[in-house]
């Protein structure tokens, strides 16, 4: 051992290569990142911090262990364009002959129909240039075409996003759940796909009831059984009924429901019980349906912002999302 | 096997000494061009290391190819959206609405009036009570949207639905920052009745 210093040395440099390149360089580029800017609307910054229940649902999250089997990160393998007709001129007769040219596929007939539909999308999975060329060549007789982006990968594919995760998607997140593992499925959107509470807590108090092949293990002691009121408290489970109804004084009238969550047998709750889901759960929730990065970047472009769900999640949509025709 | 003993080899009379043999050339020329090689990969696959640069993009110039062009055209591609998710229920994707419960927006006075801010009013607050568009009497109510629908959203759905060629409507466009003008002027409200609506003056 006379080369001690040499070794000393050795390591040292190892270490601290490693160190610059893993920790140093990263948060060079990335350490101080700015909220951005929503290229769509150029007002709105993003992203936008979370509510303080939503804050205190990521503490939930990780002390569930949920990123052992969830991940939050959506990968994106490449892009493609859509062409889609916005507005039709006043020569309708060329804009079909136009439309034809663009996409030869297409049939007189279908061509007409298109355009009758306007807006409609007449051309689609092309590149960059041919969007362009066939943007250039629709704009006939007054017509608008535009040309979409669509963001292409397995996990886009699966309905699991609109474009990739990017630094700015976790600039709150304290720790990021990155997440290792998909035994279950990427939670970067959760918010966006599934954006009904009740749906939530159904699915953690039983998630085989709400998605017969679920893997994931119920948290029923995220709730508390009690004893039924002459109300129901707020949120509780209606095991026996979803919807529930109010006479004019407050008092719920139904406790049973022709669409009620059929528990898996042996959990039904006995009569003049309900479950009340704890803090824990509430916040928990809050924090999932707070997960959804949904807006265009500059690093992530989206031509489209994709529409805002607005019914409530049903365990079809979640037990098979249906892959897109492309 | 017979062990072998230590006493069978003579002892040295020095230290063993750890000698030097000199690290062939080649190996230098190798690692350089390994060096070269996963640098140049980690490069031109990181985007230069531009922390605005993702996979699949290979460049800042690729990433800003891809931005959306003409703010216009997508704001009538959005609005489509906005309308077939909210608003085609009542008033019907072809813009005519139902004779008698909801009032058409092809060709009505309402919508295409040339300064958009009533029926920024109205979108944002909704609307209840008797209503004559195109000489026909509709008496219903119109949610407030002003909680569900962004700035943005309702700029592009208005811009669609008053530039719409197919329902005949030919209104300029409504801006994002028309909408906001109004939702911080105008404090949250009960539904406008259309008397209300008609007393704000036509361009403010």
């Amino acid at each position: 051992m006379n080369r001690g210093p040499v070794i000393f040395l050795g390591a040292f440099s190892a270490m601290a290569l490693s160190w610059v390149g893993l920790i140093v360089q990263p948060q060079l580029q990335l350490g101080r990142s700015p909220q951005t800017t929503n290229t769509l609307n150029p007002v709105e910054l993003y992203p936008q911090a979370r509510s303080g229940l939503a804050q205190q649902g990521l503490q939930v999250y990780r002390s569930l262990g949920c990123a052992t089997c969830h991940s939050q990160q959506v990968r994106q393998d490449g892009t493609v364009f859509d062409v889609a007709l916005t507005s039709l001129g006043t020569n309708i007769a060329e804009l079909v002959q136009a439309v034809q040219k663009v996409n030869p596929a297409l049939s007189p007939a279908e061509a007409g129909k298109l355009v009758d539909m306007t807006p409609q999308i007449v051309l689609r999975g092309v590149d960059q240039a041919t969007a362009d060329t066939a943007v250039t060549n629709l704009s006939v007789g007054g017509a608008k075409a535009a040309a979409q982006l669509v963001a292409l990968g397995p996990d886009l594919a699966r309905g699991w996003g609109s474009g990739r995760s990017v630094a700015a998607d976790y600039l709150f997140d304290q720790p990021v759940q990155l997440g290792a593992q998909r035994i279950g499925p990427d939670l970067a959107n959760v918010g966006l796909r599934l954006p009904g509470r009740a749906w939530h807590f159904h699915h953690l108090y039983d998630p085989k009831a709400v998605v017969p092949k679920s893997v994931m293990p119920p948290y029923r002691f995220l709730f508390e059984k009690r004893k039924r009121g002459p109300q129901p408290s707020l949120d509780a489970l209606a095991l026996d009924g979803p919807s529930p109804r109010f006479d004019a004084g407050g008092t719920r009238t139904n406790w049973t429901s022709p669409d009620a969550l059929k528990l898996s047998a042996g959990l039904a709750v006995p009569g003049g019980d309900e479950l009340v889901p704890t803090d824990d759960a509430q916040s928990f929730v809050a924090y999932l349906l707070s997960l959804r990065a949904d807006v265009s970047l500059f690093e992530r472009p989206l031509s489209v912002v994709p529409p805002k769900p607005t019914a409530q999640a049903t365990s079809a949509t979640a037990a098979a999302v249906p892959l897109p025709a492309r | 096997m017979k062990p072998q003993f230590r006493e069978s080899t003579p002892a040295p009379e020095t230290e063993p000494k750890a000698g030097s043999v000199p690290v062939p050339v080649w190996l230098f020329v190798a690692l350089g061009l390994l060096a070269f090689w996963s640098l140049r990969f980690l490069d031109t696959s990181a985007g230069g290391f531009n922390p605005k640069v993702y996979r699949p993009y290979a460049s800042l110039a690729s990433v800003a190819a891809l931005q959306p062009k003409s703010e216009g055209d997508v704001m009538l591609v959005n609005g489509q959206r906005v309308f077939a998710t909210y608003c085609s229920v009542c008033h019907q994707s072809t813009g005519q609405g139902l004779p008698g419960q909801f009032p058409p927006l092809a060709g009505s006075e309402w919508v295409t009036a040339p300064a958009p801010n009533r029926i920024i009013r109205l979108v944002l607050d909704g609307i209840q009570g008797p209503i004559t568009v195109k000489g026909q009497n509709f008496n219903g109510a119109m949610p407030p949207w002003r909680e569900l629908l962004t700035d943005a959203d309702i700029a592009a759905v208005l811009t669609f639905v008053r530039g719409n060629q197919n329902w005949s409507n030919a209104a300029p466009p409504v801006t994002p920052e028309q909408v906001k003008a109004i939702r911080d002027k105008v404090p949250a409200r009960t539904a406008w009745s259309p008397d209300d609506l008609l007393k704000v003056p036509e361009t403010e």
